[in-house]
């Protein structure tokens, strides 16, 4: 252990990291074209649901987190209060805590800052590829990992800020009756399928949707919490009644 | 200063919520290190809500139309979301599904 960052000195492991970032890069390239359509389709979204361009590109470049900015756009258009859609991206961000449960340890040597900022990017990209990088098995020894870390990280931003800037400044160019806004449905539903992970998640959302169909007319978008909390309610009892297949 | 109309102010402030949704989700566990522990049965709900939250986002628009539940096959949105579903379960690709959903929610849109 040591209580605070060896000298710039070390060159050796400079080399490590410059050779493992360009693995990285190597390594995601294949998922590139599927970033960037994913950030053309947000970027429409955001500028669909009535924000202007500068509340766009600052939604897109601050937030960077698809899936709850498309869930919070919905919500914006019929003027949900804040607190609701704060809460309701928290949960839809709740996936990023299992993934930061896996990943931070291996940067726990980190000052805060270094932290928080790795934090920031950890992805569902990151979590595609880091873990299997470096499993646990690696966590006494740091070489690397930064480098690869950052090759994921600064691919992934870019080639997702890079479409979502594009569809920003193409949306208005997209005629209103072609309801491109669709788009965000459909994709939300291909993030929301393969974290279908097992039939007791499957019992959740079946039981998520038919909750928040039913219970849409209630204010502030409470139908919208009660049906997480359902969801989630029965995803764990089915997991109770039949525990050898989780 | 030109003045914020109420609009844009709420613009802002959920901008601003959502920025701070991402770093908690993001950055808690990595700024508290060792410190936090997280229970065995905590994680494997945790494990459950983001699926959970997409599906009640999704339902109403595909659902729904003009504030009325509209389960038939003249729902353009749901026969698209229907189509978009079962050609991602089959090729698993993202983009291509878009398109597919685009497609047949046109087509259906341009038919009724």
């Amino acid at each position: 252990m040591t209580p605070s960052q060896p000298p710039a000195a070390a060159t050796g492991t400079d080399a490590i990291d410059r050779q493992t970032y360009l693995e990285a890069v190597r390594a995601s390239a294949g998922t590139w074209p599927g970033i960037v359509a994913w950030g053309l389709v947000s970027g429409m979204a955001i500028v669909k649901a009535g924000l202007t361009i500068w509340q766009a590109l600052a939604m897109t470049l601050l937030v960077f987190a698809g899936s709850a900015q498309l869930s919070a756009l919905p919500l914006m258009m019929s003027h949900t209060p804040v607190l609701v859609i704060f809460a309701t991206a928290l949960v839809v961000n709740l996936r990023f805590v299992i993934f930061s449960a896996a990943i931070s340890p291996h940067f726990s040597h980190l000052p805060w800052r270094g932290r928080l900022w790795h934090g920031y990017f950890c992805s569902d990209m990151m979590m595609a590829f880091f873990p299997q990088r470096f499993p646990f098995s690696t966590l006494g020894n740091h070489a690397g990992k930064k480098g690869f870390y950052w090759g994921i990280a600064t691919s992934n931003w870019v080639a997702w800020q890079g479409g979502a800037v594009a569809g920003i400044l193409l949306a208005n160019r997209i005629p209103e009756s072609w309801q491109v806004g669709f788009a965000g449905t459909l994709a939300l539903l291909a993030v929301m399928i393969p974290l279908t992970i097992n039939r007791a998640a499957l019992a959740g959302v079946l039981v998520a949707g038919a909750v928040a169909v039913a219970a849409a007319g209630l204010p502030f978008r409470m139908g919208l919490l009660l049906a997480v909390i359902c969801g989630m309610a029965v995803a764990m009892l089915f997991d109770h009644w039949e525990p050898d297949h989780a | 200063m030109p003045e914020l109309s109420q609009e844009a102010i709420y613009v802002w402030l959920t901008i601003g919520l959502l920025l701070m949704a991402t770093v908690i989700s993001r950055s808690a566990l990595f700024l508290m290190g060792r410190s936090l522990k997280i229970s065995p049965t905590l994680m494997h709900a945790l494990r459950y809500a983001p699926a959970a939250a997409l599906s009640a986002i999704v339902a109403p628009d595909l659902f729904m139309q003009a504030g009325q539940t509209d389960v038939s096959l003249v729902n353009p949105k749901l026969v698209a979301g229907i189509a978009a579903s079962l050609f991602f379960l089959w090729t698993r690709h993202m983009l291509s599904t878009i398109v597919v959903g685009m497609l047949v929610f046109s087509m259906m849109r341009a038919a009724i």
